[in-house]
This record gives structure tokens, C-alpha cells and sequence, in this order.
């Protein structure tokens, strides 16, 4: 088997080997890679930076589970860490079983730093029932009648005046799945009138577009380079930001191996003709 | 009446949530809007199918899973696993739930659920990575127009969404951003609109009773 026939047949455990050392290389040397922001992150930063912090609480959805946690977690702790910056008030809630720790990871540690819980933030926990619990919850919030650590929902502090989702300053759902995006403009953005910004999974980024473009969406985070970008438009370096670097390098990997191949595949097929 | 009795209800039910959305007089005999009836009446019934069915999905598990164990069929050690994370997780978050002011016990199962299913769930997705480099350098090869656009489409996305791409050539993001926002989103508008319209097709033979692969049966 000449040169270029073992191109195209080259053992997976060597790219798997390269692509783990083109991952963790970055992470352990950061190279700083520059990032721009696009228009979709500004959007949804900016509709943040004009809500105020004396009346608008957000609602914040959690809609992923450990599995996409990597893409998307960020998203969240970023968008957490500008409404806390700027005294905003929210709410977390999810209609995925997984949701609610992922919530309460990021209120721990806000309640480590000093944080009130109920007052500055609350985690309302799980509804079973997708679409239509989300529905529900937007025609009443305190359907949800204990939050996740056994309060009263009706008696949070927080939850005093809001008794429909118009009520809520703005609503950000953070999706890596179903129910996700369009369940969300399906029974809350159309029908009611509702704005909204989403973050979603990197391979999700390409259907949720349309949603941007017609206006239904505010603002969309793209998967973690969404994430570092918000962190860069807070100036406030984060995980996300480290993880770009390994992005790149992944990116420029498998990039090489197709050409690669490809070129292989082509001198083989021409050499054949010949 | 063993078929119609559910086709009816569908039916009913169906027709109920149809019209919530777009009426505002009051329903005869009821003095409620059909809005009211759904979100008050209807709703919480369709939490409460839903939390059953994932209970149904556990003991679904628990059967199948537990007949694998106790003929010792191959794998068995992994449905052993299985069998026991899933009552550790169940019954500890369960003690969790009816005790809520045991704060040790929620700690016991945050450090469970963030130092050990957390990591394993990332770690499962993460190797998509690798299958996704070995599956692209075989799959993206020059053998059509068709498979040329998409190798090209895909070269471009990649180097535009990474930072790297900018470096390389300036207008990577640029590109990236065009192939989004023009084929992209004509494409994704019509999967959208199709299965919309799809959608709307295959739930108007449900309420109508002409699809019946829901009702199970023979």
C-alpha cells in the first residue's frame, strides 16, 4: 500500500491521540487567540444592560442536563454574572430534571459570596410536562407552588408581584434540546408578546437563527465561543475565554485531516486514471 | 367503544386546547373561558401524566434491567451499575425532597450528583469530539459536486467560528456569517415550515381519529 492509500486509511487511535494533545495543549499554554464578538451576543448583552434593576426580574430557563453542560453552562454563568454586576434580580427555572442543579450550582456559589437567596435569586426547580408546563408556567408562575429547596414559592420575596410571565423584566432559555427554543416561542414569545434572548448548543446555533433574523429572539449565544464572548463584553475573563484557544486547535486539526485525506484521495484517483 | 371511547376523548381534549388560544367568550354552563379551562383544568393533568410517565420509564427500567441481572444475560455487571445508580440517586434526592431542611443531605447528594454524574455526562459528550474528527476525515472527501460544497461549507463554518479563523484570513467570520444567515436560514425556514405543516397535518388525523398508532392495541 503506497503513501497516499495509508492517508486515507489512517488509524483512528492517531487522530484521537492528536486531537487530545491539540485540546489540552491550549488549556494548559493559553495562546490568547483574539475574539470578536458577534451580532447576535451584543444584541442579547445590550437588551440586558437596558433593563432596570429596581423593577425587572429575568426570568432565566435552564433547559440542558450535565451532558451539554460543557457548551452551554458557561453561557449561563456569564449572563448570571452581568445581572449580578448590574443588581438585576432573576428567577431560574427548568422544564428538563437535570435543570434545577444546574441552577443551584451557580446559586451556591452567589450565595457564597454573599448572595441572598429568595430576595436576589431563586431557583424554582423542575415541572414535568415540556411544552405544556412551560405554557402553564407562563399563564401562572405559582404553578410551581414549592421551589427547589422546599419554600413556598408564593412567599419568596422575589416572586411578590408576579403572577404572569409579562410580568417578568425578560426571559432567557438556555437550550440544548426538547422542549427548548421553539416551544418557548410557540407558547410564550408569539402568543403573548413576550421578549426573549437564548443560548444554545454550538450544532443547534444554525436552526435558531431564522428565530433571530424575523425578531423573535432578541439575541443568541452560539454554543462556548457565545459564552466567551459575553465574558469579553463584561471584560470579565472566564472559562469560556481559556477554552477558545482548545476550540481553535481542534478546529485546525480536523481541518488538516481532511485535507489530508482528501489530498491523498485525489492523487490516488488521478494516478489511477493515469 | 373499546377504540371509540379514546378516539372521543382525543377528540374533546384536542378541540378544547384548540380553541383556548383563540377564543374569549365563555363556554356555556361552564361561565369559563376555554384559556381558563385549559391552564386551571387541563394543565396540571398534563404535569401530572408526564411526572407518571417518567415514573413508568423507571420501573420500565428497573423490569428490564432486573431480568437481565437475574438470568445473568451478557452485560449483566453493567445493569448492575445501572440498577444501583438509579435507586441511589432516586431514593437519596427523594430523602432530600421530604426533608428539605436537611441541609447535610442535600449537600451528601449536590456532591454525588456534581463530582460524579456531572463529570461522566461531559465526559460521554466530550467523545463526541474525537468520533466527530475520525468521521469527518473519512466522510468529507472530494467524490461529488454535492460532497464538495458540503467539505467547503463545512471548512469555512469551522474556521469562522473558531478565533483561529480570523488569523488565518480575515474574512473566515465574515463568510461564516453569510452561510448562516443566507442559505442556512432559507433552508432551516423551509424544515421549519414543512414539519410545521406537517405537524399540523399528522394532529388533525390524530384528533380525527384517522392516525391511531397512540392508542397501542392490536
Amino acid at each position: 500500500m503506497n503513501l497516499f492509500n495509508k492517508l486515507q486509511r489512517i488509524d483512528p487511535r492517531i487522530i484521537y491521540a492528536l486531537m487530545f494533545v491539540a485540546l489540552s495543549f491550549p488549556l494548559l499554554s493559553p495562546l490568547g487567540i483574539p475574539l470578536s464578538v458577534s451580532s447576535m451576543t451584543r444584541a442579547m448583552y445590550e437588551r440586558i444592560e437596558a433593563l432596570d434593576p429596581a423593577t425587572d426580574v429575568v426570568l432565566l430557563s435552564f433547559g440542558y442536563s450535565p451532558a451539554a453542560a460543557a457548551d452551554i453552562h458557561p453561557q449561563a454563568v456569564a449572563v448570571v454574572d452581568h445581572l449580578t454586576k448590574r443588581g438585576i434580580r432573576w428567577v431560574g427555572v427548568s422544564f428538563w430534571a437535570e435543570g434545577p442543579m444546574m441552577i443551584e450550582q451557580i446559586t451556591s456559589v452567589l450565595e457564597a459570596r454573599g448572595g441572598r437567596y429568595g430576595t436576589d435569586f431563586a431557583n424554582l426547580g423542575f415541572k414535568a410536562g415540556a411544552e405544556n408546563a412551560i405554557a402553564a408556567f407562563a399563564n401562572n408562575p405559582l404553578v410551581i407552588t414549592t421551589d427547589f429547596v422546599g419554600n413556598r414559592t408564593a412567599e419568596l420575596p422575589i416572586m411578590q408581584g408576579i403572577t404572569h410571565i409579562r410580568d417578568f423584566g425578560y426571559v432567557i432559555e438556555f437550550a440544548s434540546g426538547d422542549p427548548g427554543i421553539p416551544a418557548w416561542i410557540r407558547q410564550v414569545v408569539d402568543p403573548m408578546g413576550v421578549r426573549m434572548s437564548a443560548g444554545a448548543v454550538t450544532v443547534s446555533v444554525p436552526q435558531f437563527v431564522p428565530f433571530v433574523q424575523s425578531g423573535q429572539l432578541d439575541g443568541l449565544l452560539a454554543g462556548l465561543r457565545g459564552a466567551a464572548e459575553y465574558e469579553l463584553l463584561l471584560q470579565a475573563p472566564g472559562r469560556a475565554l481559556a477554552m477558545m484557544d482548545a476550540q481553535s486547535m481542534g478546529h485546525l486539526l480536523i481541518i488538516a485531516f481532511i485535507l489530508i485525506g482528501n489530498a491523498a484521495y485525489l492523487v490516488t484517483k488521478f494516478t489511477k486514471k493515469d | 367503544m373499546r377504540r371509540e371511547i379514546p378516539i372521543l376523548i382525543t377528540l374533546i381534549v384536542g378541540l378544547v386546547f384548540l380553541l383556548g388560544p383563540i377564543t374569549s367568550g365563555n363556554i356555556p354552563l361552564l361561565d369559563m373561558q376555554f384559556r381558563d379551562l385549559v391552564s386551571r383544568h387541563l394543565s396540571p393533568w398534563t404535569t401530572i401524566i408526564a411526572a407518571f410517565a417518567l415514573g413508568l420509564a423507571s420501573v420500565n427500567l428497573l423490569r428490564i434491567h432486573g431480568n437481565v441481572i437475574s438470568r445473568q444475560r451478557s452485560g449483566w455487571i453493567y445493569s448492575v451499575v445501572l440498577v444501583v445508580a438509579m435507586l441511589f440517586f432516586g431514593i437519596t434526592r427523594t430523602m432530600v425532597e421530604l426533608s428539605p431542611a436537611n441541609r447535610e443531605l442535600a449537600a451528601f447528594y449536590n456532591n454525588f450528583f456534581n463530582f460524579l454524574y456531572n463529570p461522566l455526562s461531559g465526559a460521554m459528550f466530550a467523545l463526541l469530539a474525537f468520533y466527530i474528527a475520525s468521521a469527518a476525515y473519512r466522510a468529507f472527501r472530494l467524490r461529488s459536486l454535492e460532497a464538495s460544497v458540503l467539505l467547503v461549507a463545512a471548512v469555512i463554518v469551522m474556521l469562522g467560528a473558531a478565533p483561529i479563523g480570523a488569523l488565518i484570513w480575515d474574512y473566515f467570520p465574515a463568510l461564516q456569517t453569510w452561510l448562516l444567515r443566507v442559505p442556512n436560514l432559507a433552508g432551516q425556514r423551509a424544515i421549519i415550515i414543512g414539519a410545521a405543516l406537517g405537524g399540523f397535518a399528522t394532529s388533525l388525523r390524530i384528533l380525527l381519529g384517522l392516525e391511531r398508532g397512540h392508542l397501542g392495541g392490536e
